[in-house]
């Protein structure tokens, strides 16, 4: 009896968590905006022709609830968790919205995902990756432990995208974009940009992209190399200074050292009308700039 | 007349100057006096511009610090705050007090936040922000050698300020997504 009892006891202990099952939807504008919260696990999140938000997915045994409420234009869906976490508080959840929204995604170890949503988005997460793809409206898309991936449909907007430990990816954007990472690589590919900026510490960056008639390009790496490939013609003016790196360049001019005592060397030219700026400067990395 | 005879001519001319002219007054003692000057040191110029540097950095570093701050100041205070300080590259380089402030108060927020988020973040965290210290270590050593390039003081600059955005971003990221009591 007693040994029976044991068996029944460590059994419920391992026993799996059941997650709980959740599908709700609600009414909503057409062009409204949608807070979304989740602490951990992972966030999907795409447009649809529908005027209202559906929420599906599972949510973790020690998750309080699925909040989903409006307050006008204003629709807010939140994973509510205790003060004091649990162990599993993990929750996967699926919202479709009205497919002009703006949204607003938070997590703190979450994976978030976008697709689709034309409206203005401010995604962010302290520990996870950050996708979005169908780009149309202005973005903001930071982590601080993860990938940043980011695809545009090619519309004129202001996009932000930012991580400490991990890649920045870009394509199909157009417009002004800033990009940076500390230790990984920002890669700019496809697009057509009147104003980009992006940095690194310790990574590589890559621009494959348009650079617009009297558009702006700044690129700074400290430790790795930038490498930029116009799009078509370019004209612009060109700075490029590298400490103790090389300057690979294919519109002719050869870089001059800066100094005959120390590495570094520069290039200054100009391409076309010199309606436009290039400003790239490392430390320890090589430049290399071409056109296609 | 050709070229040849022209120049025999302004040779001859020429031989007929005088060799010595007679100011029309002693210059001697106008001369010993700016001689007697201390000269110009060759640094100041650089370190001026260091100090431009530095103060730049404590200026923007005081007004985004004070953006950032939760609980607003007086503007003012930052402004009085601010002077010139010796702001040599290198293994000397001191930076102003409302950089240091602000930097002191951006790595108290941050470790509060640290303290909310898991050891392997806490970790990566720390991991990026050795790398741009490094980075500064790096440049400064560079500086040391080279005091006066600017594309070393340009990666300096951008190095402490990418140091204090990403004790921010970290920060306020974190407090926004953390903090919240509805989540």
């Amino acid at each position: 009896m007693k040994r029976n009892l044991i068996l029944v006891l460590s059994g419920l202990l391992v026993s799996p968590v059941i997650a709980e099952e959740v599908d709700e939807s609600m009414d909503a504008a057409a062009a409204g905006h949608v807070d979304i919260y989740n602490t951990a696990g992972t966030i999907e999140v795409s447009g649809w022709s529908r005027n209202s938000v559906q929420v599906t997915g599972e949510l973790g045994d020690d998750v309080e609830e699925l909040i989903l409420e409006r307050d006008g234009d204003h629709i807010l869906v939140k994973v509510k968790v205790p003060r004091k976490h649990g162990r599993d508080i993990d929750a996967d959840i699926v919202v479709q919205v009205p497919q002009d929204s703006s949204i607003e995604v938070s997590g703190v170890s979450a994976d978030i995902e976008v697709a689709g949503v034309n409206g203005d988005q401010a995604l962010q997460t302290v520990s996870g990756d950050v996708e979005a793809s169908g780009i149309s409206g202005d973005l903001e898309a930071a982590s601080v432990s993860g990938d940043v991936e980011v695809q545009g449909t090619g519309a004129n907007a202001e996009t932000s995208a930012a991580t400490v430990s991990g890649d920045v990816f870009v394509s199909g954007l157009s417009g002004n974009l800033e990009a940076e990472s500390v230790s990984g690589d920002v890669i700019v590919e496809d697009g057509a940009f009147d104003r980009i900026y992006f940095e690194t510490v310790n990574g590589d960056l890559r621009f494959a992209a348009e650079l617009r008639d009297g558009g702006k390009l700044a690129a700074e790496s400290v430790n790795g190399d930038v490498d930029i490939v116009f799009d078509g013609e370019v004209s612009a003016g060109f700075d490029l200074e590298t400490f103790n790196g090389d300057i690979d360049n294919c519109f002719g001019p050869k870089p001059q050292r800066t100094s005959r005592y120390a590495p570094g060397l520069e290039l200054s030219f100009t391409v076309g009308d010199g309606d436009g700026r290039v400003v790239i400067e490392t430390l320890n990395g090589d430049i290399s700039i071409c056109d296609e | 007349m050709n070229e040849i005879e022209r120049d025999d001519q302004l040779i001859a001319a020429a031989g007929g100057l005088s060799t010595e002219i007679s100011p029309e007054r002693d210059l001697w003692p106008e001369i010993a006096e700016v001689i007697a000057k201390p000269a110009r040191s060759r640094w100041m110029p650089m370190l001026a511009q260091a100090a431009a540097v530095v103060l730049l950095i404590g200026a923007s570093s005081g007004v985004t610090y004070l953006a950032v701050k939760e609980e607003p100041q007086l503007v003012p205070v930052v402004v009085q705050d601010l002077r010139f300080e010796r702001a040599a590259f290198g293994a000397e380089h001191t930076l102003g007090s409302v950089y240091r402030s602000a930097q002191g108060d951006y790595q108290s927020q941050l470790d509060r936040q640290l303290e909310r988020l898991s050891p392997e973040v806490r970790a990566e965290i720390e991991r990026n922000l050795t790398l741009i210290r490094d980075s500064i270590a790096e440049i400064n050593a560079a500086l040391k050698e080279n005091p006066d390039n600017a594309l070393l003081q340009d990666l300096l600059v951008n190095s402490y300020r990418e140091q204090h955005a990403l004790m921010r971003r970290v920060g306020s990221l974190t407090q926004r997504v953390m903090a919240r009591k509805d989540i």
